[in-house]
């Protein structure tokens, strides 16, 4: 059994890159692809700052790259087990990767590197005086400073970067006048090889500003470089906790996945998923019992009453309780229980009240004699109608696969073997018939798992429940990329690992199922 | 009540009838058993022979009230065991007689036994609805069963699962689970019909020693007219619903009196003649001159049969049935058209308490 | 003795078992289909789908914000907007219709079957012709292009020559497909169907932008008089002054101005949205959305769900666990997680969305057609076929498909019902295609950003949604039972 349990964990692994490949695909498709959100989200009004913003951002996620080395970049990130130096993690759960080293300023064949960009890139004097500088300090301010070192770096790569683009798009123009073909990239970007190829031609229109660009290129990329080199030592030094631990110290590590950083808020994926994930867990955790409470015993009887009028009384309820699509009902309850124009008896949104953290965990009297409802009863009334709305979807599915087991089984051989050795009704019905039902009824599991963790998206919008589906929708509408892809990632995972336990259970329960 | 256990009969069927609804058309009921008679005896095989339809597997499930009702139902008729009807019981009474005073076996070895529970489990529970004993004596009851039926290393199969074994196998755990508790009659609905020929053999085998060292009534149901010759002692024939011939198996096979029942035995081809077809049985049950040929013809014995034109038919007796059991010669009875004739020579019903061994011939040497 | 009831016939265990007395069979999918046709649950259901199919293809002519007729009351000239603004593509579904419906139940010569066959490759002709036609004028149209290009797609010739083009080539895809006998009967079909899409579709090559409020102020100066049809709103037509309307309301009672005139006393059935757009009218010209997204969506998933199924099915192997992994990719996550997602990022238009939910949910057909293709591969036809050497796309096609489609089909009834809940949630939330309107998206305005509750819009639209899913649940429990030959032993 140990073998199949790790064999169908090994299994879910190309699963759950096949999922994640196929949401990153997607997000490709986007039309824009996959920075369209990068740039909406940043929100800047000034160009200058937007052309900043933009730049920093394609650097960072490298979005020009081909969608596959992108994805293969993320997986990378995910994956527990890293090459490499190893990422450190902030007290707030942020990875901090290795700074990247500089590339050289494009198109050297026309604007070769000046004296003083040559002396920086070879500078190894720097990097003593640094280090020393950083071991003396504490380590809190050794974090303080490279903060400090990182804001700096981040702005002056992100400046180079912008001087180089909009060097990009004045030869853009360059090679137009100059009728030279093949310069531009769909994505808009100038293809500095190809320039390189053909003469100079000082007479062109913009040349002043090719010119003067390249010289601030040179600038830029000084200061980049020093920036590289000071925060490249920082680093080293490791002012903040390495992630993961080391097997081969430096070129293998094993670590938790990184998820990202949420970019529409600014926090990692990671704290904001630790977050939603238990809400959303916790409501299908209760609603689960709920269904299978109310749905297994009203598909049994129906069963022994097949043809009287419960069973089709609770067929067609059931039935009817299937069509009702969630978002409808999630409407009504709001509307007709919560809100305080009719009834009112529930809370609309969310699922603490705003006093909440100051109570009681359980319920108590003041002591003026006021009830106060304490944490958990609070808990559980804001609970109420999200679960409510989330549950009656299962029972039909499962009454009618308990109804049709039990009928099924009642016809079997084997019942009337146990008829013929003298067993009464009710023990048959119970030991024999419901026990070979129950094998089917574990089945559907993995059919109504899924169908109420999906409805648990619609549930959280409309109860404005702070779970995983409305972070998804959230991160949608801002065009996440980070965000989306650490949710699917994470929802896919509990789906599997809940499938993997219908399994394992039904493996329990039939013997004929062998797993050597 | 018997003062001695062999000197009454172990089971007997008195005019039983038993209709069902009828699914595909449901103005109209069919009327599986018609009106049958039979009697087992202890230590006695009687064998019940017929096609598909005929009613046989109903009138064995009908003695342990094992028919769904509805859609079934017992329009008339008594069963009788050790003198008292079965099918007055109400169901919490029959639950005493099912699996303790009689047991079934049935045709599909493959999906009678419950595949979640272990075979030891499903005896067990046949052991402990009957008897006092505790968990402990019903394990080594359970082993002991299984011994008697030939199952090797029976204390470590006890703890297997029914698709861990082979159909002869499951078989013998079904004849165990049956047996556990000592019934006096065992119902064998087709036992051998799911398996090879040689595992046949065995299980029929085994079937005859249990019954000797058990003193056990059988009533063995099948359509094969091998199985009967080598295993029963007396024969019920049966077509329609009722029974058109009950002799001793000898005396079936050496001089069969019902057309039908000629019919199904020329039909076997034989080693010894070469013939270019095979007779059917449609060919001799359509032959006006089989029916002559039964002793008392001329009188008003004619043998029943369905579709025996009306011209053929003798006149009935108004406010009578139309077809009667007569006992033709002593012990052996023919199903006929009710006449005149037999209306004044009212015979006794089936009891034929026969078993080959008792002559001293072995079973197996066919004498035919 | 035999026991009879005098009002039934017995009939012995010989008879029974020959068939004797059973009531005559007939061919499979009939015997089916009168099944599902005695339950009274289904033929209310059915009732109801065709209601929503009506309403679906005749909304522009039941709820438009153009009148039928248009006065001059001072030259006294009459104009027809309504007729005149009508899409092509609803000129022909309502002629579609018209013609289809008596074509099919008349009593004629061609089994109805042909002629059902042939209504819906017509159908599908016109529907394919519309679309690409409608694809190449954006496609001409398009900012992208050089501005020739832009200007030529704007003239009369273009749009008889496009569509003309594009009409030839489905009808040369449709002959063949055409399920008359005779060639001849095959090219009248075609070219009826090509010439009428192209009649239309050059009429109304571009749609004109008017601006629908214009008619109720000139009815109000005196200017003209107007008959609407049933519902006098267009689905887009909205004035923020118009937001959240309690049902019942005038026009008048929000709009001052045109108390006193004819179209002060316009009422707004079931109130409006949160845009001022009547609720009515849009839940009209949802049914159309709903409909198409159901069936379309379905047919996708089915078509690509039985197709891998079939594969996987009959090759084993390989095959069958390179698909299966594939299979479980797309299970491994909440379908409406991974709808979220595509919807999210992909344009909000109506074919995306039946492609998406298309193309999520062709799991359950794919896994149904892999069991039953598994199960026949080892049956002794199929056996018999592969020794006889048939090729592999005969024995598929034409044994195995037939008999390994039906759970497929039982379970499409469900899977319309599914499409449909999907495209209700996505528009919910936001997510649907933009421009049309939809239940969902009405409903998403019920519950406001200020806290009230607007009953009418979470009512009529949930409501709408509901009867329609239970329809088609209700229609699929009957198709269940009907074919389903486990259910049906278990029900005698």
């Amino acid at each position: 059994m140990l073998a199949y349990v790790v064999r169908r964990l090994l299994l879910m692994i190309p699963t759950l890159l096949g999922i994640t490949l196929l949401v990153f695909m997607l997000l490709a498709l986007a039309p824009g692809g996959i920075g369209a959100g990068l740039t909406a989200s940043s929100g800047q009004v000034d160009g200058s700052k937007l052309a900043l913003q933009q730049a920093y951002l394609e650097d960072r996620y490298g979005l020009k790259d081909p969608v596959l080395v992108q994805y293969g970049r993320w997986l990378a990130r995910i994956a527990p087990i890293k090459f490499g130096t190893p990422d450190q993690i902030t007290l707030a759960g942020e990875h901090k990767s290795k700074p990247r080293a500089i590339d050289a300023p494009p198109l050297p064949e026309w604007f070769p590197l000046s004296d003083a960009a040559i002396a920086a890139r070879d500078a190894a004097t720097l990097k003593r005086g640094v280090v020393a500088a950083i071991n003396e300090t504490e380590r809190e301010d050794a974090q303080r400073a490279y903060r400090r070192l990182e804001t700096d770096y981040v702005s002056s790569r992100a400046a180079y970067r912008a001087l180089t683009k909009k060097l990009g798009d004045e030869l853009i123009e360059y090679a137009i006048a100059q009728q030279i073909s093949g310069v531009r990239t769909s994505h808009g970007d100038c293809r500095f090889d190809v320039i390189a190829t053909t003469p100079a031609k000082r007479d062109a229109s913009n040349w002043a500003a090719i010119e003067a660009l390249a010289t601030q290129i040179d600038a830029a990329y000084i200061r980049a470089l020093k920036s590289y080199q000071l925060i490249d030592v920082a680093f080293a030094a490791k002012p903040f906790r390495e992630a993961g631990v080391a097997i081969v110290p430096g070129v293998i590590s094993i670590g938790s996945p990184d998820l990202g950083v949420a970019f529409s808020k600014g926090r990692p994926s990671s704290v904001l998923i630790a977050s939603a994930l238990p809400v959303t867990i916790l409501l299908n955790v209760i609603a689960f019992p709920i269904i299978y409470l109310i749905a297994v015993p009203s598909g049994v009887l129906a069963a022994a009453r097949r043809g009287k009028w419960f069973d089709i009384l609770s067929g067609g309820l059931f039935v009817a309780l299937w069509s009702i699509p969630v978002v409808w009902s999630g409407v009504l309850a709001v509307g007709y229980l919560a809100s305080n124009q009719y009834v009112g008896a529930f809370p609309v949104a969310g699922l603490h009240d705003s006093l909440a953290d100051s109570w009681t965990f359980l319920p108590s009297f003041r002591d003026d004699g006021a009830f106060e409802r304490g944490y958990l009863l609070d808990l559980f009334w804001h609970i109420c109608l999200p679960v409510a709305c989330l549950v009656y979807t299962g029972f039909a599915i499962l009454a009618k696969q308990t109804r049709a087991a039990m009928l099924d089984n009642y016809s079997a051989d084997y019942v009337r073997t146990a008829r013929a050795k003298g067993v009464d009704r009710g023990t048959v019905a119970v030991h024999h018939v419901f026990r070979n039902s129950l094998l089917p009824v574990i089945t559907v599991f993995v059919t109504v798992f899924p169908a109420t963790l999906a409805g648990s998206i619609v549930i959280e919008r409309i109860f404005s429940v702070p779970g995983m589906g409305s972070l998804l929708l959230e991160a949608i509408t801002n065009r996440d990329r980070e965000l989306v892809l650490a949710n699917t990632f994470m929802v896919a995972c509990v789906n599997l690992l809940a499938l993997l336990l219908a399994d394992i259970l039904y493996a329990a329960a039939d013997p004929r199922v062998s797993y050597e | 009540m018997s003062t001695s256990p062999d000197s009454a009969p172990l089971l007997e069927v008195r005019n039983l009838a038993v209709s069902f609804e009828n699914s595909a058309d449901p103005s109209s009921r069919v009327q599986a058993v018609a009106g049958v008679d039979l009697s087992v005896w202890p230590r006695q095989t009687l064998a019940v022979v017929g096609e598909s339809g005929c009613g046989k597997s109903v009138t064995a499930m009908s003695t342990m009230q094992l028919l769904p009702r509805p859609p079934a139902r017992y329009d008339c008729g008594e069963i009788l065991l050790d003198g008292e009807d079965l099918l007055k019981r109400s169901e919490r009474d029959m639950l005493a007689v099912r699996g303790s005073k009689i047991a079934m076996i049935f045709q599909e070895p493959m999906t009678s036994l419950n595949p979640v529970y272990t075979i030891g489990d499903q005896i067990i529970e046949a052991i402990l609805l009957h008897q006092h004993v505790s968990h402990r004596q019903a394990v080594e009851i359970a082993i002991q069963a299984m011994n008697d039926v030939g199952i090797p290393k029976a204390e470590e199969r006890i703890r297997a699962y029914p698709h861990q074994f082979s159909g002869g196998m499951r078989q013998r755990v079904m004849i165990a689970m049956a047996l556990a508790c000592r019934p006096r009659l065992l119902l064998a609905d087709e036992p051998t019909t799911a398996l090879d020929v040689t595992i046949q053999a065995q299980i029929l085998e085994l079937l005859r020693e249990l019954q000797r060292t058990r003193q056990m009534g059988i009533m063995l149901i099948t359509h094969n007219l091998g199985v009967v010759a080598e295993n029963a002692d007396v024969v019920c024939v049966m077509y329609a619903g009722r029974v058109v011939e009950y002799a001793n198996v000898f005396d079936l096979f050496d001089r069969p009196l019902h057309p039908y029942t000629r019919g199904l035995l020329k039909s076997i081809p034989s080693l010894h003649d070469a013939k270019h077809r095979l007779t059917t049985v449609d060919e001799v049950v359509r032959d006006p001159n089989e029916f002559r040929k039964l002793a008392g013809f001329e009188k008003g014995v004619v043998p029943w049969w369905p579709e025996t034109p009306a011209e053929a038919r003798p006149l009935g007796v108004p406010g009578q049935p139309a077809y009667r059991l007569h006992e033709i010669e002593p012990g052996r009875w023919v199903g006929c058209w009710m006449s005149e004739h037999l209306e004044a020579h009212p015979s006794r019903k089936p009891n034929l308490e026969f078993r080959r061994n008792d002559l001293g011939v072995v079973s197996g040497a066919a004498a035919i | 003795m035999t026991s009879k009831r005098p009002e039934l016939r017995v009939i012995s265990g010989i008879d029974a078992m020959r068939g004797v007395g059973a009531t005559e069979p007939k061919g499979f999918w009939a015997d089916a289909w009168s099944r599902v046709l005695g339950r009274t649950g289904a033929i209310i259901a059915l009732g109801w789908i065709g209601v929503i199919a009506f309403l679906a293809i005749f909304a522009p002519l039941l709820a438009s914000g153009h009148p039928l007729v248009l006065t001059d009351t001072a030259t006294g000239t009459r104009s027809w907007p309504l007729f005149d603004n009508l899409s092509a593509s609803d000129l022909l579904l309502v002629i579609g219709a018209v013609v289809g419906v008596p074509w099919v139940s008349f009593p004629l010569r061609i089994a109805r079957s042909t002629r059902l066959a042939a209504l819906l490759i017509a159908g599908l002709q016109a529907g394919l012709t519309v679309v690409a036609s409608v694809g190449v004028a954006e496609w001409f149209g398009s900012p992208a292009r050089d501005l020739a290009l832009r200007q030529a797609s704007r003239e009369a010739w273009f749009a008889w020559a496009a569509s003309g083009g594009v009409a030839l080539l489905f009808a040369l895809a449709a002959m063949f497909v055409s399920p008359f006998a005779s060639r001849a009967a095959r090219l009248v079909q075609v070219l009826i169907v090509a010439a009428l899409c192209v009649v239309c579709l050059s009429q109304r090559w571009t749609p004109a932008l008017v601006d629908v409020d214009r008619y109720s102020e000139l009815e109000a100066s005196g200017a003209a008089t107007a008959i609407y049809t049933l519902v006098p709103w267009s689905p887009t037509q909205g004035r923020t002054s118009l937001n959240l309307v309690p049902p019942g309301t005038r026009l008048a009672d929000k709009l001052p101005a045109f108390e006193g005139t004819v179209p002060g006393e316009r009422r707004f059935v079931m109130g409006t949205d949160n845009v001022g757009r009547d609720a009515l009218s849009q839940m009209l010209h949802a049914c159309r959305l709903s409909i198409s997204i159901g069936i379309v969506s379905t047919g996708l998933a089915v078509l690509i769900g039985v197709s891998v199924g079939a594969l996987m099915g009959y090759f084993g192997g390989k095959v069958d666990l390179i698909f299966f992994r594939v299979v479980e990719i797309f299970m491994a996550i909440p379908v409406l997680f991974l709808l979220i997602v595509a919807a999210g990022v992909l344009p909000r238009n109506t074919y995306v969305m039946m492609a998406i939910i298309g193309c999520v949910t062709w799991t359950g057909a794919a896994r149904f057609t892999r069991a039953e293709f598994l199960k026949l591969r080892s049956q002794d036809f199929v056996q018999s076929a592969r020794a006889a050497g048939l090729p592999l796309r005969s024995i598929l096609f034409r044994h195995m498909l037939p008999n390994g489609v039906t759970p497929v089909l039982v379970d499409s009834s469900f899977a319309v019902a599914a499409a449909i809940t999907f495209e209700a949630t996505l528009s919910f939330l936001g997510l649907g295609p933009e421009g049309q309107p939809s239940w969902g998206q009405l409903l998403a305005s019920a519950t406001g950003a200020t806290g009230l509750f607007n009953w009418w819009l979470a009512i009529f639209p949930g409501l709408a949604i509901f009867l329609t899913v239970l329809s088609y649940n209700v229609l699929g429990e009957a198709l269940r039972d009907a074919i389903d030959p486990k259910l049906r032993k278990a029900a005698q």
